[in-house]
């Protein structure tokens, strides 16, 4: 964006900025009370429109999308779940964008989260000065969403501890939230139109803190999966590791037959099964696309950074254990045994160079 | 007149009332419908007053090839209504397509799956203009929903774009020159009366194109149902084009059609890689009552089957499924709640938490495993259950008749027991016949006793016939799989092995049955299942047992006929392959020996000893994988020792004293002995060092650390046979000086357990006597 150029990311109301306001402009059809756009105009924005030069901002099913904004116009709230990396973040940010015109009231879900971080806390020196006040009271995002209207992210809702997670329960069933310690109409904040809860959860981690299920039944769950085509994927990771490239200063891309020997490979270890239906274990690490964005991001940087030229299959196969096995020897054993195993079988001038440099593997 | 052509979606509700109202309007002299022209002869046949769904059935085989396949009818299919229309309308009927033995349509096995999925890159462009997931939601959008109006017009833009400027495979070009040639006769027989042809969307514009190139005029623009000015053709009746041959049987082809029951189950896409459209249940319904009686219709019965399978749905949730999907039809400009907006609106509202793949009506195909329960009912509730059934007098199919001349030829008629020695000729004939019924699962013949794995020595098999009331229905009902038995069985076992993904137990049982109906050689596409099927295990004992079970049959079954058979060479192939690749990733350090994963990996050796370069194996990798795992410090040692043994006995450079050294831990040294031993028990004797070596680490473990090892070290030595036993016990006499019999050295003079209650009292007795201070310690 050139009036920011020093944001490193925008928030998507800012980014799509020019995009949001044609849409609303141009809609006509009937909006839920308190949104922003229309379903159909938020759906456009979400999912392209190629004629009104409106771009797609999400790969994957648009059935998801009208599913996602149905149930945000319902009273009940949305929970995205899925795989890391499968894009959760973005799509929440899209619609809170497209609904509420403002994705920023974001809780983010943590083992230290407390409940002050998610509804209100105190300025301390007005509250010991004056009393508990409007004044003095500081909202959190989650007050400020149900008194403005507006939709509230929260994201990794399961890495909070369960109780802290259950707060949201007054707020979603009744639409209110009590600030005892305020009297007469401030002691009640009642949500307006246009407030819902956009949560988003890992299917990971799931083990980590589980939901009440007083809590699951308000919400609706959409779950978000890995792109299921791999020339879509290949291209998203062709196009948004290209331009990770191009920003980080570098002049030649690797080659196209090598990320999608990259792509597929992901794709394989991702779902446990070869192209050609040969069972295999999964890596308990997220091979998810956004790893592979930044798998491709790394090869090209060594390629170009340490000798001049696009990055190779040896480059693929250093970077992988950096980034795909992390620190899990088990995890580098599937890859080595991948590397040895299921490499060896395929055509193709850059599967056979990804097995010649299997050695480059550490450990 | 000229012809009116009518492009349809098989299967489409939309379409078929398209059809029935124009031939209505018409009442034109021809209908002419895409569909097998060797069928003419037998419409009264087909239009009988059956229960559909219906299909005909055709089979082919000759020297190279073999195909079934099938046309599908249902009551809102387009081309059954023109059919019943048009003869209630006194036109009269033509199929005009090849034959479906015919090469044009060797790969196909539904006739009436969609054309359009083999160019799938205009739809992939009108999915993303419409935003939609697959053309299934897109047909729904653009036909099923929406009011007929000006269905005409739209169905023709559609079909045109989807068609675009591609050319169309050879395949598809040379069904169309045909058609266009059925037309043309028509046209011109009907004179000034109107012709009507219903042929799948996709060749419509090509066939307005050829019928205007036949005409001798320029083609115009073809407008949705504009006839087509072919009038001329019917001017000199010298030039007047005949109607189009009927293909023959080429020579020495066998083959035929006839009409067999079919299923909503089978017809839908969900359950099948070659069909049309999904859900034929739901449009069953929609074609009965309507778009609004039938998505009600769907969330009632998906909720009543949730409940009757004991699903908590609450009333809650069934507003709201039902405001979801209304809103859902709102969001993409439904004027119904159409199939993926009731779908939607279901999953919406009755799946609390996350699902582990993808819903099945976003991407088409099969159900795959692990759908959520919920979601399987809906789907199944959409399919609905509904069986067609013909007509009685319908004539039988001809397995009824080939199954009877069999069973008569071969004296296996009426209630009978049977012996069949399999070594003589006429026997094993009459085997196989029995076999394959069996294997058709046609009831009335038990198989008491014979062959069970292929490798032991029966040679004699005893069978009880009783045949009932329900032999005949089930022939008939097999009749769908082929013409004839054999034909019928291979067709079974095909399905049974493409069926077994994974389940190498049951794929060996296919291919056992398989030989036992003497099926040798089987397709390619068979072949290829196969593989997939080993390629696929999780465990590694069972694809051990399989592979060491049919490298038997593949080396010296003369019995059945199946030594080097091409089938066989394949599976050993992927089994090797996949035993290795499973043998890598068992990880997880000490474990007690596990016998069957040993086994595996003999039955490796012996594959890459016996059959290696006629199958095709990589001994050099197969010996760099067995290296990998015998230095894998946290693979399981009796693996380790296998493949330490592996290697040692396909000759690969080993150090066996280092290892044996190296490997002597008490607590796993009997383990990986057991591995060694299994794979190398010659090689451990006949090298030198080796027994002398494990002599000596024997004698230097303390009283505990024996008894530790004793139970897996006993398990080691098991794998000689006692001839070699006694050998390496004349060894350890020798070695000591002694001279004796190595025989009764194995022999202990008492039970191992009584000697080891012996030495428990001599301790007891020692440290009492130690405690009084009797003795010294």
């Amino acid at each position: 964006m050139s009036d920011t150029p020093r944001v490193q990311r925008p928030p998507a109301e800012r980014r799509y900025r020019e995009e949001l306001a044609r849409l609303a402009a141009e809609d006509t059809a009937e909006r839920p009370p308190g949104w922003a756009l229309s379903l159909q105009a938020a759906r456009r924005f979400i999912l392209g429109d190629e004629a009104a030069g409106i771009r797609r901002k999400f790969v994957g099913d648009p059935s998801l999308i009208d599913r996602a904004l149905v149930s945000l116009a319902t009273n009940r709230g949305l929970m995205l779940v899925g795989e890391p990396g499968t894009a959760k973040s973005l799509l929440s940010e899209l619609l809170a964008a497209a609904v509420s015109g403002n994705s920023t009231l974001t809780i983010q879900g943590g083992a230290a989260t407390t409940e002050d971080q998610i509804k209100y806390s105190w300025n301390y020196a007005l509250l010991v000065a004056e009393g508990p006040s409007r004044r003095s009271l500081v909202p959190a995002p989650l007050l400020r969403g149900m008194a403005e209207g507006t939709v509230v992210r929260f994201e990794e809702i399961t890495r909070c501890p369960l109780e802290v997670q259950d707060c949201l329960l007054s707020p979603l069933s009744d639409r209110v939230l009590a600030v005892p310690e305020l009297t007469g109409d401030d002691a009640m904040v009642f949500a307006r139109e246009g407030f819902n809860i956009i949560a988003t959860a890992n299917t990971r981690d799931r083990g980590v803190n589980d939901m009440s299920s007083a809590l699951k039944r308000r919400f609706n769950f959409e779950t978000v999966f890995p792109i299921a085509d791999l020339d879509t994927e290949l291209s998203l990771v062709a196009d948004e590791a290209g331009e990770l490239l191009r920003r980080s200063g570098v002049a030649a891309l690797p080659p196209r037959d090598l990320l999608e020997v990259l792509v597929l490979a992901f794709r394989e270890l991702r779902t446990g099964q070869t192209a050609r239906g040969d069972a295999m274990e999964q890596m308990s690490a997220v091979m998810s696309t956004a790893e592979a964005v930044s798998v491709a991001h790394a090869v090209g940087l060594r390629g170009w950074f340490l000798r001049g030229e696009p990055g190779n299959a040896a480059d693929l196969v250093s970077c992988l254990a950096g980034t795909a096995a992390k620190d899990s020897p088990e995890d580098l054993a599937r890859l080595r045994r991948y590397l040895e195993q299921q490499a060896s079988w395929r055509t193709g001038e850059q599967w056979r160079a990804l097995h010649a440099a299997r050695h480059l593997l550490p450990g | 007149m000229g012809a009116t052509f009518i492009g349809v979606r098989h299967h489409s509700p939309a379409c078929a009332r398209l059809v029935a109202r124009v031939i209505e309007r018409l009442r034109p002299a021809y209908v002419l419908v895409e569909g097998a022209c060797d069928m003419n002869g037998r419409l009264d046949e087909l239009l009988l007053d059956h229960e559909l769904p219906v299909a005909i059935f055709t089979s082919y085989r000759d020297g190279q090839r073999w195909s079934a396949s099938w046309a599908p009818f249902c009551a809102y299919s387009p081309e059954w209504v023109a059919l019943t229309t048009g003869r209630a309308a006194g036109a009269q009927l033509r199929f005009i397509d090849l034959p479906a033995w015919h090469p044009a349509l060797s790969q196909r096995s539904n006739r009436y799956a969609d054309a359009e999925q083999r160019y799938s890159g205009a739809i992939e462009r009108l999915c993303r203009t419409f935003t939609v997931d697959n053309v299934d939601a897109l047909w729904d959008h653009l036909f099923e929903v929406p009011p007929d109006d000006d269905i005409e017009e739209r169905l023709a833009a559609y079909f045109d774009l989807v068609r675009g400027e591609s050319a169309a495979g050879p395949q598809d070009a040379a069904r169309e020159a045909y058609m266009a040639r059925w037309v043309a006769a028509a046209v011109a027989d009907a004179g000034a009366r109107p012709v009507v042809v219903v042929t799948g969307g996709f060749h419509r514009p090509a066939l307005v194109r050829l019928a205007g190139r036949v005409a001798g005029g320029e083609p115009d623009a073809p407008g949705p149902v504009a006839p087509v000015a072919l009038a001329d053709l019917a001017g000199p009746a010298a030039s007047r084009p005949a109607w189009p041959e009927v293909p023959g049987l080429p020579e020495g082809a066998a083959g035929g059609s006839y009409l067999v029951p079919y299923s909503f189950r089978r017809l839908d896409a969900f359950d099948g890689y070659q069909s049309g459209m999904p859900s034929p249940g739901y449009y069953q319904r929609l074609w009965e009552a309507g778009p609004q009686a039938a998505a009600d219709g769907l969330v009632a019965a998906v909720v009543g089957r949730l409940r009757a399978r004991h699903q908590v749905v609450s009333t809650a949730d069934l507003v709201a499924a039902r405001a979801s999907a209304q809103a859902l039809a709102l969001v993409r400009g439904h004027r119904h709640t159409a199939r993926v907006d009731v779908l939607d609106g279901l999953a919406t509202a009755l799946v609390g938490e996350a699902l582990d793949v993808p819903l099945p009506w976003a991407n088409r195909g099969a159900l795959s495993a692990g759908t959520h329960p919920a979601i399987v009912e809906m789907v199944a509730v959409l399919s609905g259950d509904r069986a067609g059934r013909l007509h009685p007098a319908t004539p039988l199919p001809p397995l009824v008749h080939d199954v009877q001349a069999l069973l008569v030829r071969h004296e296996l008629d009426g209630e009978r027991r049977v012996t069949l020695r399999l070594r003589t000729a006429a026997d094993l004939v009459r085997s196989r016949i029995l076999h394959r019924l069996r294997v058709l699962e046609i009831p009335g013949c038990t198989r008491r006793s014979g062959p069970a794995t292929g490798i032991d020595p029966v040679l004699a098999e005893e069978w009880h016939l009783c045949p009932d009331d329900t032999q005949l229905p089930a022939i008939i009902e097999a009749g769908g799989y082929g013409r004839v038995l054999d034909e019928a069985a291979d067709a079974v076992l095909a399905e049974r092995i493409a069926d077994a993904e994974g389940d190498v137990e049951r794929l060996a049982g296919a291919l056992f049955d398989a030989a036992l109906c003497g099926s040798g050689e089987l397709s390619d596409q068979v072949l290829h299942d196969a593989r997939r099927a080993v390629a696929a295990a999780t465990a590694i004992g069972p694809v051990g047992r399989v592979l060491a079970v049919v490298l038997a049959l593949w080396r010296h079954d003369d019995l059945l006929g199946t030594a080097r058979s091409s089938t066989l060479a394949a599976v050993v192939e992927a089994a090797v392959r996949r035993i290795l690749w499973l043998a890598e990733g068992v990880r997880g350090g000490a474990a007690p020996a596990d016998r069957p994963r040993i086994e595996a990996l003999v039955a490796v050796r012996d594959a890459l000893v016996h059959a290696g370069p006629a199958v095709g194996l990589d001994r050099a990798a197969a010996i760099e994988v067995a290296a990998r795992i015998a230095g894998a410090a946290d693979a399981p040692p009796d693996l380790r020792g296998a493949a330490f043994g592996f290697g040692w006995s396909l000759g690969g450079r080993v150090e066996p004293v280092r290892a044996v050294r190296g490997a002597f831990a008490p607590a796993s040294a009997g383990d990986w002995l057991a591995g060694l031993f299994a794979l190398a028990r010659e090689e451990v004797l006949a090298a030198g060092g080796v027994l002398d070596l494990l002599d000596d680490l024997l004698c230097a473990m303390g009283e505990q650390e024996f008894l530790i090892a004793l139970p897996a070290l006993r398990q080691a030595f098991a794998y000689f046979p006692p001839r070699e036993r006694e050998t390496i016990a004349e060894r350890l006499l020798e070695r000591r000086g002694v001279a004796g019999s190595g025989r009764a050295l194995l022999r202990l003079p008492a039970a191992a357990d009584l000697i080891a209650a012996g030495r428990a009292l001599d301790d007891q007795v020692e440290a009492v006597l130690t405690r009084e201070g009797l003795i010294r310690a």
